[in-house]
């Protein structure tokens, strides 16, 4: 087709001719009213023949073949290409979790009984002492379970302590307490004694406060059903506490708990570092100036440090590093030590506690590997400015939550300060340290028995780390909720899925009472459960908006879409006044 | 000759001190040619071997300690430089270079491991771990960047199982040293910069210095006699100044020509006149003291040092007896002579401020300053795009004795040295200098290059070496930010293998680092691709589709563009105006 006679038409053939055969109806008819004008006769306008059906369902179907390929291969390449990928988690199962719905965390204890009587006596006297407990017992989760110790040991009549505990405990983990009943002939009874270094409790009784097979109640039975409760009192309110604080399901059982003690145990959590299978502690001294250099840290840490680690060696990991620092100043932005005459001492104020640790100059960075670091400054203050206490109470030492503690060991008044400190100098210090790492480390402060600390310990870490998982799951599900465009890789589905794993069987192990083995499996789930949810690649493409696949691709998507959508147009256009006419 | 006696005396006295005392230090200043002062600030402190292992710790820092635990590292090696060592007019090296760095970033050490996997993935703990320590980019020595030397180091230190240890070195000639990477240093130091010499290092002066390098060395120390070990830490900071520019004040810092009243003219030149000067050369030895030259006052000693014995000696000035030197000071201090008075120190008073003031004396003798045994300059030639040459000069300057060398090149995997066009000539011999070639070729974005040579230099003569390269081209997102301003190239180490040294330290010398130009793309490049291509493609596309959909009439067919479209309003009008026009 020769270029000049051709030209492009509009693609709206059939209103085309319709429309021309309206608009141009006028000049015909002009043109035949003035026939013999010639120039006229040039100027009428030969129609362009009626276009044929075959050709208009071609046109048709061209239009409509290319909008197939961009709607049905184009747009889901792009999708596909620019999509991201998130794998599928449980979200309910997690809400479920994070909602305390998929565990109801029981703490049922075991407490063996030996008593130097006869079978029928004792599952009597078992019988009545539980009943008077569970009487007592206000806290339903958190259950004692009396049971006679297999072989009933021999009767023991006399009065002093059997033994430490070594020959008494039974090689079973999970009895939480043995109650030892020996009948004694003198003193008050009955009596107890609970022994600090093993979980037993000594009853005394005299022989004949035994209850008597057809009696329901009776003083002994009430006795150590009232010496139990109080034994476990602290940490049915732990427990207690912290089902509250996490979840609102056990609100109405725990009204027993008053405002004063609710206060002071979340002030206990407060202050305890979280849990985690390895501590870091550092020892530090600090000095203003450049005397004591040195310290025979060595044998104070065998001493005073070395027993109590190990008594926690089933809870957690430790490891010890110590340096000295010298010429350590105080931060400028708390007052400086003032003088005190009624004290006789330069003295500190309360608020400024909080900053006498100078974060920017002391070197107490987080020691390397995992696990927080627990520190605790030993601070030797200058000669000219000792003794240096606290204003409002005279103390010389103070614990800072979930950091460490600080211990002020003021030199001896007349001398010199020593450049090297002794053993015997540090033992204050120690002994506070130690009493600070305990509740750091959220040990409970009653009953007076070591290994029933720990293992109330065991129970309240096992419990906290099944909720800090579960509400960490809970924080995820509301993540991948909240935030449609982060990628969620498959390790981040694994973790979940190991984590519910080990969250279920450590929910199980509490039920049956198997509280080690619960912790073990709260401490892994804990661990995936972080692993999940800080999963890096998620945050990659937090900040690249779907904006931008489009914008870079503009330049060929706005010249493209502008035909497509014009020819559309036009052809729909011309069907409807087709379908009109 | 009296100045390297005295030199070498205080090394011995350095090294002596190691064994006897747990911390030391020490401060040699000693005047240089064209009124610079170089001064050498030496800490060491050593730890037991028992007591570091427990991580109990007293001198030796636990931030350090307990990397070099976790990481398994024996011995470290770690330098911060700014700054080329002038040794035409300076002399010899302080330490004879043991304890300098190349510009930039440089770290080497020995790093226990059952492999070399093993090593590697410490060798990473290590520099990540270092990198938050120092404030410095060290998390970026990664594959490409670390080289396993095999001549050029050898461990200063007493290691037990030496078969386990592996050496790893890397380097970041690109680094700038400053005063983030001074203060982390200043902590390690027991005295802390509060007393004792380390109060005099101040981070405004140290980095406007004409050279300076900051070391820290770990090593473990073994006594053969008593068989205990003990971990030594040695820091040291060396740098020159510009007394002049030292002294000027930090509130008007912008040097200003003195009224030329006050200058002394060179009379002898023909266009001297009253307006026009030639500054006389200036023969006298110019006035300085501390507090000026550094900026702050040294606040006594650091009372962890020994407080008798030669060890308390803790700074020394290296000046000819003839020199007058005052000392200011509230407290007690004592002075001792050595090498018939080239060699003045000081032992410092406790807890009061401490000034040398030297005033400004006119000469007659002067010190003789030592020969460096080497001199080396390291240069790129040719030009373009795509190749280049290095060439280095290595000069010995003495008439007698050849020197043997390691010649030791870390280069970048995009930097792709030829290794048939190397070739190294003596100008005084036809034999060709080298001995021995460790090479190692690099691996595209997996490793750099590692050339060793061991090489001997003749007396009185002059090695050139020179090889050529190939510069590759980047990817788009290897260019950093600053791609136009070239990439640089690590410097070469030289150690020295024969005259031996009398320590286990040895004998180094480094070249500057080298600026290498790679082809640079315009960065805006892929955008201009993606509209370029897109529009070509839009062209296409909209020419097919318009040739399929469109119907074609005859032109005296066509509808007529005057009812609708640009073309027939501009038309209308055009005939509009020209009516208008006819009739007017």
């Amino acid at each position: 087709m020769p270029p000049p006679a051709v030209a492009a038409a509009d693609a709206s053939p059939a209103t085309h001719t319709d429309s021309t055969s309206t608009s141009t109806s006028t000049s015909t008819s002009t043109s035949s009213q003035s026939s013999s004008n010639a120039l006229d006769a040039v100027n009428a306008r030969p129609q362009p023949p009626p276009e044929t059906k075959e050709s208009l369902w071609l046109r048709r179907s061209v239009i409509l073949s290319f909008w197939a390929v961009v709607v049905l291969l184009g747009l889901p390449v792009w999708w596909r290409t620019t999509a991201i990928y998130r794998a599928d988690l449980p979200l309910q199962g997690m809400t479920d979790w994070a909602d305390g719905k998929s565990c109801k965390p029981v703490f049922p204890l075991r407490i063996a009984v030996e008593a130097p009587l006869s079978p029928q006596e004792a599952h009597h006297l078992l019988r009545t002492t539980q009943h008077a407990l569970d009487d007592l017992n206000e806290f339903s989760a958190h259950h004692l379970r009396l049971m006679l110790a297999d072989p009933p040991l021999p009767a023991n009549a006399s009065q002093q302590v059997v033994s430490d505990g070594i020959g008494s405990t039974r090689s079973d983990e999970d009895i939480a307490l043995s109650i030892r009943l020996i009948p004694v002939e003198t003193g008050t009874t009955p009596r107890s004694t609970l022994q600090p270094y093993s979980p037993t409790l000594d009853v005394y009784y005299m022989p004949n406060q035994i209850p008597s097979a057809s009696s329901t109640g009776s003083p002994l039975a009430t006795y150590i059903a009232q010496e139990l409760h109080k034994i476990f009192a602290e940490e049915q309110a732990l427990l207690a506490s912290l089902l509250f604080s996490t979840s609102g399901v056990h609100t109405a059982k725990i009204k027993s708990l008053s405002a004063e003690t609710a206060a002071e145990l979340k002030r206990q959590s407060t202050r305890a570092l979280k849990y985690a299978p390895t501590y870091h502690l550092t020892f530090s001294l600090f000095t203003p100036t450049f005397a004591p250099s040195g310290w025979d840290i060595e044998s104070a840490l065998q001493q005073y440090l070395t027993p109590l680690l190990e008594s926690f060696s089933a809870i957690s990991n430790f490891t010890v590093d110590t340096q000295v620092q010298l010429y350590a100043t105080f931060s400028p932005s708390i007052h400086q030590p003032e003088y005190d005459e009624d004290l006789r001492s330069w003295s500190l104020r309360k608020e400024d506690l909080s900053g006498f640790i100078n974060a920017a100059e002391w070197p107490l960075s987080p020691s390397i590997g995992k696990g927080p670091t627990v520190n605790f400054v030993l601070f030797v203050p200058d000669q000219n400015q000792s003794p240096l206490l606290v204003k409002e109470n005279g103390g010389n030492s103070w614990l800072i939550p979930q950091w460490g503690g600080v211990f002020i060991l003021n030199p001896p008044r007349d001398s010199d300060t020593p450049r090297i400190l002794g053993k015997e100098a540090l033992t204050p210090a120690f002994h506070t340290f130690s009493n600070q790492l305990l509740s750091l480390l959220g040990l409970p402060q009653t009953p007076a028995s070591l290994p029933l600390r720990l293992s109330t310990l065991k129970r309240v870490r096992a419990a906290s780390l099944i909720f800090s998982a579960s509400s960490t799951l809970g924080a995820l599900a509301r993540l991948y909720q909240a935030l449609p465009s982060i990628p969620v890789p498959d390790t981040v589905a694994k973790s979940v899925d190991l984590t519910t794993s080990h969250l279920q069987q450590a929910c199980d192990h509490l039920r049956e009472g198997r509280f080690q083995g619960a912790l073990e499996h709260a401490r892994t789930a804990e661990a995936a459960a972080e692993k999940a949810f800080f999963e890096r690649s998620m945050v990659g493409q937090v900040y690249f908006p779907d904006e931008h696949k489009v914008a870079v691709y503009m330049p060929l998507l706005g010249p493209v879409a502008v035909p497509l959508v014009m020819a559309a147009l036009k052809e729909l256009k011309s069907i409807i006044s087709g379908l009109r006419k | 000759m009296l100045s390297s006696l005295a030199f070498l005396l205080l090394h011995v006295l350095l090294a002596g001190a190691a064994a006897s005392s747990e911390y030391d230090e020490r401060l040699l200043l000693r005047p240089l040619p064209q009124s610079s002062l170089l001064a050498s600030f030496t800490f060491r402190s050593t730890e037991p071997a028992s007591t570091f292992s427990q991580q109990n710790l007293r001198y030796f820092p636990r931030s350090l300690g307990q990397i070099l635990q976790h990481a398994h590292t024996e011995e470290l090696h770690l330098r911060f430089s700014v700054g080329r060592w002038d040794a035409e007019n300076w002399g010899q090296r302080p330490s004879y270079g043991a304890r300098e760095g190349g510009t930039g970033v440089e770290l080497w050490a020995w790093v226990e491991a059952q492999s070399e996997e093993e090593a590697f993935s410490r060798w990473l703990t290590l520099t990540n771990a270092l990198s938050g320590l120092f404030c410095a980019s060290l998390n970026f020595i990664d594959a490409t960047k670390t080289i396993r030397p095999v001549m050029s180091f050898q461990p200063e230190g007493d290691h037990k199982n030496a078969s386990n240890l592996h050496v790893l070195h890397g380097t970041l000639p690109h680094e700038v040293v400053c005063t983030e990477n001074l203060t982390p240093f200043l902590k390690l130091l027991p005295c802390k910069g509060k007393a004792g010499i380390s109060s005099l290092l101040d981070g405004h002066k140290l980095f406007d210095a004409a050279w300076q390098t900051m070391s820290i060395d770990v090593r473990p120390v073994c006594d053969a006699v008593s068989s205990t070990c003990s971990v030594e830490m040695e820091q040291t900071v060396d740098m020159v100044l510009d007394v002049d520019r030292a002294k000027r004040p930090r509130d008007n810092p912008i040097p200003r020509p003195l009224p030329i009243d006050e200058i002394e003219c060179d009379t002898s030149k023909p266009y001297n006149a009253a307006d026009t000067c030639y500054p006389l050369d200036k023969t006298a030895e110019p006035a300085w003291n501390l507090t000026e030259v550094f900026g702050r006052p040294l606040k006594g000693d650091c009372p962890l040092t020994e407080q008798a014995g030669d060890n308390a000696n803790t700074v020394c000035l290296n000046i000819p007896p003839e020199r007058t030197v005052q000392v200011n000071t509230s407290g007690e201090y004592a002075e001792t002579q050595f090498s018939s008075g080239t060699l003045r120190c000081y032992k410092l008073p406790t807890g009061a401020d401490f000034d040398l003031v030297l005033p400004k004396q006119q000469m007659t003798t002067g010190l003789v300053l030592a020969k460096p045994p080497l001199y080396a300059a390291r240069s790129i030639n040719g030009h373009g795009q795509e190749r280049g040459s290095v060439q280095a000069i290595i000069k010995n300057p003495s008439a007698t004795e050849p020197v043997e060398f390691v010649y030791l090149e870390s280069l970048p995997w995009f930097m792709k040295p030829y290794l048939h066009t190397l070739r190294a000539r003596v100008d005084t011999s036809p034999e060709s200098p080298i001995r021995e070639t460790y090479y190692r070729p690099a691996v595209d974005r997996q490793r750099g290059t590692h050339l060793e040579l061991k090489m001997v230099i003749p007396p009185a003569s002059t090695l050139t070496l020179t090889y050529d390269f190939e510069k590759a081209i980047l990817r788009y997102t290897e260019y950093p930010p600053d791609a136009n301003r070239g990439f640089d190239v690590a410097p070469a180490v030289v150690r020295l293998l024969s005259p031996n040294s009398q320590d286990k330290k040895g004998i180094y010398l480094r070249t500057t680092s080298l600026l290498l130009p790679l082809p640079t793309p315009d960065f805006s490049m892929p955008y201009n691709v993606i509209i370029l291509t897109s529009t070509v493609m839009a062209l296409g596309f909209g020419n097919i589709f318009n040739l399929l959909v469109r119907r074609f009439v005859g032109v005296d067919e066509a509808q007529t563009v005057g009812t609708g479209g640009v073309g027939g309003v501009v038309r209308g009008k055009l005939n509009r105006l020209k009516a208008l026009l006819g009739k007017g």
